[in-house]
């Protein structure tokens, strides 16, 4: 018996089935992981954008709190006071400049009274945290438009807010005090605050509206997150300055790491005497993509802005003060990447070259063509879809990094636009955000972290949808490619 | 003093170490209400691209300046960018930035550096006061600390004296479970004016531990130190969150201890207070670039030392404001 499960283990063995369980198990803990790091980038990103429900409690030593509940935890037990476990709950009570802080920590069981008031007010502000509180009065020119936090009050608040909203876009910038109309909001303990209604950005009533109204709140807030520039010093707003200057340099990038690459790869594979010293380019080609990229942000630095941008502004800006090319911008960045990437591309286009069958090459010769003509008209075609595939890991690697940036031009607030109206409309001497720099920027430098945290996991959802979405295209691309050449051999 | 002030108030930074104690802070008891509001000049134009490279301690005031002077005039665009007070006078001295934000007065060596390629010192002035806390985890009962016993946790020097290596709570008075909870210390990279202006003050010039972690960024610190239970670590005040807790300083063992708050920041009580500074580079007898110029006149008006108080920090009395002011004209 025993001998006959050793020999059947030993069979199993022999065809090989242990492994197939290990390289599947280890295939099924990779997804698993990158499902996990997916799923806590929808849960926390997306989530952050939804009208959650304003509550408001009252503690035994008499304090009111009102707002969202945002983090609950347990009170970590101290040593001798032995008990039930106790937890406590972290509210976002918005205000900060009103309160001192946004986020306030109370414990579970000195809370008397707990209830979600209607009108309960969340209004998110151009030039500060939210206010979270109830609506007092509205006000313009100082005197009293509509009292009260009722039905029609409101209303007429909205709409007033709503025609300071329109007037503020049409106007461009208006300064905020010179503004007519004011509000005043009750907040929880008793103050009151008057922000001049041009300052509103939207006022939500999270108690009192029903799932639908949540919803276009929602689309409302994800929207702008994409379409909007950053407020409040990046924790408020949109990305998306952050998200053009991403897309813009990884295009430059590709555009300048493709040819570079291709070249190289047919002059190594075509017409270079193959011997050691090609060999030894190739073996530094190959180890160039394993050189920390902060190198190549050095030597961006340190050729592209200080060699060859200073030599640009001295011939072509002489006289200028400030630095033109000769600072950080988004063509250095462009190119520095280019660098870090284009080994990638030559290799993958090499593999592509030599897979290019032997008797095409040699039939096209004989047909009397140059090996230029061969090269262009029957090796590169057939070699391009491996030529997108350097292309689509260069892309995956190059919208990623972020370290070589930081030393050629990325920056917490550009608010110069890539592209504009005035010649040479794409100005690639321009400082940019980038989405890897912000998601740093917002997680390590925000002055009001707790309540920035969530656009970092919504940041980085953006930042990965980027990635697959610019592959996804590069992928669909090629495929098509390879199909056209298919139905191109006989 | 007053004719020089904001060069220097730099150097008494500079020379005293500890600028709390010094006479930089005297002219700083004024009426905050008689700022001048900022008059937008008529007629003016601006169009343009403004940068500022420096301290990440200023980077979010910076920040909240562009986007509020950007109402006076969108057509001015300030790039903003922080990895360090290290990193302004290289900018500076580049002509690769117009404003170099500093969380500490520039070394003399960075002052000589910057003379010896333009032939005339920077312009120093003072932006705002900040109180540099020092932030233990919210759970954490500790009632206050003195600077000798802030030194002996991050330093391996001890240049104040202290008499022996603080690793636990229990060192620093804590009892119970607290006793024998290891301490785990949070500071800034080198790169950082506040890692410098700590090492200057607290330290006394002393070495910090090996152990203690570097933090890319202000709110990095105080991050660290909401995740870990017996975590300490320095930022400035602006960067608070209800996860920490700013304990309150003396300057000595036995002393009172004083909470990081504007009041005691202003009656000198506090031991860790310190200018926020802004260097400019200009020549003598040319006047500022008029962006340059409006940007700093905003600064110093009603609304910029709003946003001030916005970011967390102190604002400057209406003496100083004006003392600042007569040096861009």
């Amino acid at each position: 018996m025993v001998a006959r499960l050793t020999s059947a283990r030993a069979a199993r063995t022999r065809k090989g089935e242990p492994w197939v369980y290990v390289t599947s198990g280890a295939l099924a803990l990779m997804l698993a992981l990158l499902l996990g790091v997916i799923l806590l980038l929808l849960v926390k990103g997306l989530g952050f954008f939804w009208p959650g429900e304003l509550v408001q409690v009252v503690t035994r030593d008499g304090r009111t709190i009102l707002g969202q509940e945002w983090h609950a935890e347990d009170v970590p037990a101290s040593a001798g006071a032995a008990g039930e476990p106790r937890t406590r709950t972290q509210y976002r009570v918005g205000n900060r400049r009103e309160f001192g802080a946004d986020f306030v920590w109370v414990d579970d069981d000195a809370i008397v009274s707990r209830e979600t008031p209607r009108d309960a007010l969340f209004v998110e502000r151009l030039t500060d945290t939210p206010t979270i509180g109830t609506l007092k009065e509205t006000r313009r020119d100082g005197a009293l438009v509509a009292a009260g936090a009722a039905g029609a009050a409101y209303e007429v608040y909205l709409r007033l807010a709503d025609e300071a909203r329109h007037e503020r876009s049409g106007a461009g910038a208006p300064l905020l005090d010179e503004a007519s109309c004011t509000v005043v909001f009750t907040l929880s303990d008793g103050q009151e605050v008057e922000i001049p209604l041009a300052a509103v950005v939207r006022t939500v009533r999270p108690n009192d509206i029903g799932l639908f109204d949540k919803t276009r709140v929602y689309a409302a807030r994800l929207w702008e997150f994409l379409a909007a520039p950053p407020r409040e010093s990046n924790t408020a707003g949109g990305i998306l300055p952050a998200l053009l200057g991403t897309v813009l340099m990884v295009l430059l990038m590709t555009l300048a790491v493709v040819p570079l690459g291709v070249v190289g790869a047919l002059y190594l594979n075509e017409y270079a005497r193959q011997g050691p010293l090609v060999r030894l380019v190739r073996l530094a080609v190959s180890n160039l993509a394993g050189v920390p990229s902060i190198v190549f942000g050095m030597f961006g630095l340190a050729f592209f802005i200080h060699v060859v941008g200073d030599g640009i502004d001295r011939v072509f800006f002489p006289g200028r003060e400030a630095a033109t090319f000769g600072t950080g911008g988004l063509l250095w960045a462009a190119l520095t990447l280019a660098l870090l990437t284009v080994p990638v591309v030559i290799v993958s286009t090499e593999e592509a070259l030599r897979a290019t069958p032997r008797a095409q090459r040699e039939g096209s010769l004989a047909l009397g063509s140059t090996r230029w003509q061969m090269l262009r008209s029957i090796v590169l075609p057939s070699a391009l879809p491996g030529i997108l595939t350097g292309m689509i890991l260069a892309v995956a690697r190059g919208a990623g990094e972020v370290a070589p940036l930081m030393l050629t031009g990325v920056m917490k607030l550009a608010p110069s636009p890539l592209i504009d109206g005035t010649p040479p409309f794409f100005h690639l001497e321009r400082k940019f955000m980038h989405l890897g720099f912000h998601i740093y920027d917002v997680g390590f430098q925000s002055p009001n972290v707790e309540a920035s945290k969530p656009m970092v996991y919504a940041t980085a959802l953006l930042l990965l949808v980027l990635v697959v979405i610019l592959n996804l295209s590069a992928i669909l691309y090629r495929n098509r490619v390879r199909r056209r050449l298919q139905g191109a051999l006989f | 003093m007053k004719l020089t002030c904001g060069r220097a108030a730099c150097a008494a930074v500079l020379f005293s170490g500890g600028l709390a104690q010094g006479a930089a802070l005297e002219q700083v008891d004024g009426e905050r209400g008689e700022l001048p509001k900022y008059e937008k000049v008529e007629g003016l134009e601006l169009k343009g691209t403004l940068d500022s490279v420096g301290s990440d301690t200023m980077i979010n005031l910076m920040t909240y300046w562009a986007e509020g002077f950007a109402r006076y005039y969108p057509g001015v665009k300030l790039q903003v960018e922080g990895k360090g007070s290290s990193t302004a006078p290289p900018a500076l001295i580049e002509g690769t930035a117009h404003f170099g934000p500093m969380s500490r007065a520039m070394k003399a060596t960075e002052i000589d550096e910057f003379e010896k390629a333009l032939g005339y010192k920077p312009t120093c002035l003072r932006t705002c006061l900040d109180a540099l806390a020092v932030f233990v985890n919210k759970d954490n009962p500790i009632e206050s600390l003195s600077l000798e016993e802030v030194d002996a946790v991050f330093s391996k020097t001890r240049n104040r004296g202290f008499a022996e290596e603080v690793t636990t709570w229990g060192q620093l008075g804590l009892a119970g479970e607290w006793a024998n909870q290891p301490i785990s210390a949070f500071g800034r990279n080198s790169a950082s004016g506040t890692y410098g202006y700590f090492k200057e003050t607290v330290l006394e010039k002393g070495d910090y531990k090996d152990t203690v972690k570097e933090q890319p960024g202000s709110s990095a610190v105080v991050q660290g130190v909401a995740e870990s239970r017996g975590g300490i670590g320095y930022s400035g005040i602006g960067y608070a969150t209800s996860d920490v807790r700013a304990v309150p300083l003396s300057a000595r063992k036995g002393k009172e201890a004083f909470a990081a708050n504007i009041e005691n920041v202003l009656n000198e009580d506090y031991p860790l207070g310190r200018y926020l500074f802004l260097y400019v580079n200009r020549a003598p007898g040319k006047a500022l670039d008029p962006m340059v110029r409006e940007f700093l006149k905003f600064v110093y008006s009603r609304e910029g030392q709003q946003v001030v108080e916005k970011a967390g920090y102190l604002p400057l009395s209406a003496d100083v404001c004006r003392a600042e002011r007569e040096l861009l004209d």
